[in-house]
């Protein structure tokens, strides 16, 4: 052992066992105090009747039960969001497979057809459904391309059969180009050889996309879903610019109708609605990555 | 050992969180500088911030910080500062939102504070009967009514003009001029499917949306059935226009034609004058047609200081400061609103010929519907009734639901609520 070797020893298992605590403090501690103390204060205002301002009158499960059995509008509101992250889920991501697929062949301007299917992303939700809104007006475009046909213009928001799927419409448009740019980028990770061995034993494109392309997928399909259904469960910034929830509550959504108990004061009952929300949304990855860990 | 490092960590988490929520700022004795932090939420055309230069001048002791923000970013922020205990000192508060505020014992009560007096002179000799009231909870002041809003109708007065027709004052009245002024979807009456408007009809037919004592939800007495059923009316017989979410904002409605007739309060002015310049000379304002009686929803803005604010005395001085007769002119000159305090609502400079208005005084108009507009009910349910009756007006408007069936159906929803 020479003189100088002692202290380099300890430099490097202070490096290697102290370095790696003092890189991830500042992270936790912006966990605990920004994530987990306020989740586990929302989980104790969950069982307590509190507005914030009059003190905390603890009413055990309370809250839960009387959204799930009493409320009259969080259940819809479940059933809106719901039928939104169907229609969302049902048509983004095909059409975003469809995107990238196409733009997966010799396309002249590949850039810049990603570019501009990847701008809407990119676009603050609030201008988007401003501009949507636009488009659905009375007189918009719309409308008055069905005025110029001879039929009658739809209430696209104000008809309570119509507004969510106009809403989901809008979001589709929105959020597409993001599941376009993840799936071209997997895409063009396949190994060509497995087309071209496939192209040699006379595989025709659809064998090919069966067979290679939609197993190569599976793990970016999986991310985009739940990637997918955690985001459209928390839908809100485009029912409070186009709708407000309504008509009729035809539009509003678990956050939204959160979002509207917290603007009430009734904080106990937003926290429960959030806990709620957050079962769901663990459910539902739990069992997306099951499965897909299933077809691994 | 590991224990304790679990331990030490809490620590150090615990003491970053209280120090965080402690350091409050203590009263100040009255010579000491202090800083009182104003929000103000009428953008761009604010009476507020003016106040200021002039204000700290008379109080060198007194800096103002002033944040601007929207209506929207007002509220929510409100909510977040007076659940997490740290408030600004003066508010720019919607009446609308008094309610739930006011229920729960979120102002300061400037009854007290003020000694009874609001520059000198008493409360009441300051506001309208009505005016007062709306300020007025469980014996407080909570607020000091800075701008008030209350509904009249705006007519188109050349299209009147043009086929003969005399200013609707009643129903009837009403019913028959919108049918003749209409021309399929265009010079049409704006039914808006909300509370404001609902209500305004109900209190026309000597109806209302709670009991006297706010005890009992009565928005579906025969009264009120009665009343938006003649609102109805007006949709069934192609006389109104449904204004739902894809109607756009209504001074599009008022400068293509479709809009001929609607209820509003004097904010919409400014909107008007500023939006369509080109319509001058066109509008007027007369009291809303009724039934049995005028009504009106009572609104406007009030200036608030929260129950946790450490600076209540500099507060109170602004306040009384905004307050002065010169100052509450500046909310006409400045935001096109009607101050709250009557004489400035008298003044020349207020109750001034509008040439836009075809040389009419349009705040004679307001301060006439004051005398009989009331508030919205100061329950901490309110904002549960406000969504059931809302709620049963879209329906009716949309034919979902009859009128009785509607509002029998919000008037269940609204009991239960109030009875929890």
């Amino acid at each position: 052992m020479t003189a100088g070797s002692l202290p380099n020893q300890r430099t490097n298992r202070l490096g290697k066992y102290v370095m790696p605590y003092l890189f991830i403090t500042v992270p936790m501690i912006s966990f605990v105090v920004f994530l987990l103390v306020p989740m586990v204060i929302s989980l104790w205002w969950s069982l307590n009747d509190y507005s914030g301002i009059q003190p905390a009158k603890f009413i055990g499960l309370k809250n839960y039960i009387d959204l799930l059995t009493e409320d009259k509008y969080f259940l819809p509101s479940l059933w809106n969001t719901t039928v939104f992250v169907l229609l969302g889920m049902g048509i983004g991501p095909t059409l975003g497979l469809l995107t990238a697929l196409l733009l997966n062949q010799k396309v002249r301007f590949q850039s810049l057809f990603r570019t501009a299917y990847y701008l809407p992303v990119m676009t603050s939700l609030v201008v988007v459904s401003t501009i949507w809104v636009m488009l659905y007006n009375h007189n918009g475009l719309f409308n008055s391309f069905l005025t110029t046909l001879g039929y009658q213009p739809v209430g696209w928001l104000s008809n309570p059969n119509v507004a969510l799927v106009s809403v989901a419409v809008a979001s589709i448009w929105q959020g597409f180009g993001f599941e376009t740019v993840i799936f071209l980028a997997a895409l063009q990770s396949i190994p060509r050889e497995l087309y071209e061995a496939a192209m040699m034993d006379g595989a025709n494109a659809f064998q090919k996309f069966r067979y290679i392309t939609l197993p190569s997928l599976r793990y970016v399909i999986a991310f985009v879903y739940i990637y997918g259904i955690i985001g459209s469960y928390q839908v809100f910034d485009q029912v409070f610019v186009m709708t407000s929830g309504g008509p009729v509550h035809s539009t509003s959504t678990v956050v939204y109708y959160l979002f509207s108990k917290f603007q009430d004061l009734r904080l106990g009952q937003a926290s429960a609605i959030a806990y709620i929300l957050f079962a769901i949304l663990v459910i539902f990855s739990y069992v997306e990555l099951r499965m897909s860990r299933e077809k691994e | 050992m590991k224990t304790n490092k679990v331990l030490i960590g809490m620590l150090l988490i615990l003491s970053f969180v209280l120090g965080a929520c402690g350091g409050g700022a203590q009263p100040a004795a009255s010579n000491e500088k202090v800083t009182i932090t104003v929000w103000d939420y009428y953008g761009e055309a604010t009476p507020v911030k003016p106040l200021i230069e002039g204000f700290q001048k008379e109080n060198p002791n007194i800096t103002v910080q002033y944040e601007s923000m929207d209506w929207d970013t007002t509220l929510e922020k409100l909510n977040v500062v007076l659940t997490g205990g740290t408030p600004p000192d003066v508010v720019t508060v919607d009446m609308t939102w008094f309610p739930k505020f006011a229920a729960l014992g979120a102002f300061t009560d400037l009854k007290a504070l003020s000694g009874g007096k609001l520059n000198g002179a008493a409360w009441d000799q300051a506001y309208t009967p009505g005016g007062l009231e709306a300020i007025t909870y469980n014996e407080q002041i909570v607020a000091a009514l800075y701008d008030f809003d209350v509904y009249a109708l705006y007519y188109r007065a050349d299209l009147l003009e043009q086929k003969g027709l005399q200013v609707p004052k009643t129903w009837d009245e009403l019913k028959d001029v919108s049918q003749k002024l209409a021309e399929g979807d265009k010079y049409l009456y704006q039914w808006l499917p909300e509370t404001f408007h609902g209500s305004q009809w109900i209190y026309e037919n000597g109806g209302d949306l709670l009991s006297a004592d706010n005890k009992t939800v009565v928005f579906n007495s025969p009264e009120a059935v009665q009343a938006i059923q003649v609102y109805l009316d007006m949709l069934t017989n192609k006389s109104a226009i449904y204004w739902g979410a894809d109607q756009g904002e209504r001074i599009q409605g008022i400068k293509d034609g479709r809009i001929a007739m609607f209820s509003d309060g004097p904010y919409n002015m400014g909107i008007m004058k500023s939006a369509a310049p080109e319509m001058a000379g066109q509008w007027r304002v007369a009291l809303h047609p009724y039934g049995k009686q005028p009504g009106s929803y009572l609104g406007g803005t009030g200036l608030v200081i929260p129950a946790q604010s450490k600076q209540k005395e500099a507060a109170w001085k602004f306040i009384e400061y905004a307050m002065r007769l010169e100052n509450q002119i500046g909310v006409y000159k400045y935001a096109g609103a009607a101050p709250a305090l009557t004489a400035a609502l008298q003044s020349p400079e207020v109750n001034a010929v509008d040439p836009y208005f075809g040389g009419q005084k349009p705040f004679e108009v307001f301060l006439e519907a004051m005398k009989t507009a009331k508030h919205f009910p100061y329950v901490r349910q309110w904002n549960d009734i406000d969504v059931a009756f809302s709620t049963a007006m879209e329906q009716i408007g949309l034919g979902q639901k009859s009128v009785k069936d509607a509002l029998d159906e919000a008037a269940a929803t609204a009991t239960d609520a109030m009875s929890k």
